[in-house]
């Protein structure tokens, strides 16, 4: 009786037993996924900072490293210098064998950008390699900015437009807003 | 009664005495014969800390005549040379073998090398290969610790650097075994290296400084001739895709004065696998291991460690520095198992090319 009754004690116990710890491996090894991602993030975040990059910074947003905001000067010699572009970052959780996401918050008057801030990239789509940080992603932006594929435009005025840095220089500064009066 | 007690008890302390002497002689005995065992071993060890030493001056002396002797048939060491150049000639810019084929070229290196001469002593002297080389690391570290009349300064270097190098000493195995991989395969090259005839010559233009290399050779002169046979552009320090089974330079430099004083091969093997690994998986920043490291997904020489490969694998199978399809499962595990040979049979090809 009294080991019959433990037995059936036991199986019960040994049910959910069976199951929880099923239920803990699965958030366990998301948690290792996002300690992976955290790490690389904060890697990335150090070598940004330390490598002294000139025209580009990114930053976490609040204390999620998931979220950063990043800005981009014009390079020099462009239209665009002396301007100063504020972005946001959003790495999914699988990252970086996924893009983060990557938005102008600042809007920019750009054949590759289009009036919500969507940047039309290759390497943030198809191209993307898990070798590329936010330091590259920034600096491919930046280098974008003088340099737009005007084949596939976002924004079809600006690209007609480019043709003539003149006026496509007086339509940037038209068009800017500082990024601090936006944010 | 009580006399009789005495009586009785009487015979029986010196009956003790006699067991403790007995004892206290078995003892002095032992004592003795520990002592004698002890000053044995201690000649023994002399000896064999002379034999050390005498060992230690036999192969700077012994290089030399080898390679003056070589220098007139030059076949063997030609080929090992040759082995390098006709590597070098065959890269045509091709960045795929480049890594590969370096690594391979670097292993040949110490056999250029006052350290690797002495290697190549040990093995005309009749001594089994696997076990000079391996010998003359241990006795190196040995002699590093036992010899006390040489500068306190060098033997604390030696010291140093051995502590260093600790966790590379089972990277430095394969890199001795490959090594000797290398050797038994040499005869194949023999047919190869008859054919081709000009870097022959580009390479006896570098024999009169590689033959006497004696110990005030610096590093900096080892490097050219390393350079020139195949002229392709040598790795810096700082390349992005330099394998990091090359050695450094600038560390090996530091070794120069050890090397000079005990001319054994022993530290070159620890600066090619020990120093320039790199530490973690660009992808995911965790630490590599052992078997990370020594797992090379892509020709290209980008290193991820087992768990980012697989991700990489579930999702394009390309790898994220050249874009490159990984090839198969199998043939990857194989040749980071077996990278002595895959490297290998990229050098022949690549002199068959030249």
């Amino acid at each position: 009786m009294a080991t019959i009754n433990g037995y059936q004690g036991n199986t019960p116990v040994a049910a959910p037993a069976g199951t929880t710890p099923s239920k803990q491996t699965v958030p366990a090894a998301k948690t290792v996924d996002t300690q992976s991602v955290l790490k690389r993030l904060q890697s990335e975040l150090m070598a940004l900072m330390m490598s002294g990059e000139s025209g580009i910074s990114a930053f976490p947003e609040g204390d999620n490293i998931f979220y950063w905001k990043g800005t981009i000067t014009g390079s020099k010699d462009t239209v665009f210098e002396g301007t100063e572009y504020r972005l946001s970052l959003s790495f999914p959780n699988d990252y970086p064998f996924k893009p983060p996401k990557v938005k102008f918050e600042t809007s920019c008057f750009h054949p590759n950008f289009d009036v919500y801030g969507n940047i039309c990239l290759d390497i943030l789509q198809d191209k993307w390699s898990s070798a590329y940080d936010v330091r590259t992603i920034l600096l491919s932006i930046q280098s974008l900015l003088g340099e737009p594929n005007i084949s596939s435009p976002l924004n079809t005025q600006a690209a007609q437009l480019w043709s003539n840095q003149e006026e496509y220089r007086k339509m940037v500064e038209k068009l800017y807003k500082p990024p601090s009066a936006a944010a | 009664m009580a006399s009789g007690s005495i009586n009785v008890s009487i015979p029986s302390i010196p009956r003790d005495f006699g067991k403790k002497k007995r004892a206290n002689r078995s003892a002095k005995l032992k004592q003795c014969k520990l002592d004698a065992r002890r000053e044995q071993w201690l000649s023994q060890g002399a000896v064999k800390n002379k034999g050390c030493k005498e060992e230690l001056m036999g192969p700077r002396v012994s290089p030399q005549q080898i390679h003056e002797e070589e220098r007139k048939n030059a076949l063997e060491n030609l080929q090992m040379r040759r082995r390098g150049g006709g590597v070098g000639v065959g890269e045509d810019g091709n960045g795929n073998e480049n890594g590969s084929i370096h690594h391979d070229f670097d292993l040949d290196s110490p056999l250029n090398s006052p350290t690797g001469s002495s290697v190549l002593g040990g093995n005309e002297s009749g001594t089994n290969f696997t076990a000079s080389s391996s010998s003359s690391t241990t006795s190196g570290s040995s002699v590093g610790g036992s010899i006390t009349e040489e500068d306190g300064e060098e033997n604390d270097n030696c010291l140093d650097d051995w502590e260093a190098m600790a966790d590379a000493l089972a990277a430095n195995d394969d890199d001795n075994k490959l090594e000797n991989h290398f050797d038994e395969n040499n005869p194949c090259l023999e047919l190869q290296s008859s054919l081709e005839y000009e870097p022959a010559v580009q390479l006896n233009c570098d024999l009169p400084n590689l033959g006497f290399q004696n110990e005030n050779l610096t590093q900096e002169r080892k490097v050219p001739p390393r350079v020139t046979p195949g002229n392709s552009r040598a790795w810096r320090p700082d390349d992005a895709l330099r394998p990091q089974s090359l050695p450094d330079l600038p560390k090996q430099r530091s070794f120069k004065n050890i090397d000079r004083h005990y001319g054994q091969g022993v530290l070159p093997w620890g600066c090619a696998s020990g120093v320039n690994v790199p530490t973690s998986c660009p992808i995911c920043t965790e630490d590599l291991d052992l078997t990370d490291t020594s797992f090379l997904p892509c020709s290209c020489g980008f290193q991820v460690c087992l768990f980012c490969h697989k991700k990489m694998l579930e999702l394009d199978g390309r790898c994220p520095n050249c874009r490159e399809l990984y090839k198969n499962d199998p043939v990857k595990v194989e040749t980071s198992v077996r990278r002595g040979s895959l490297t290998l049979r990229l050098a022949r090809s690549c002199s068959m090319r030249s």
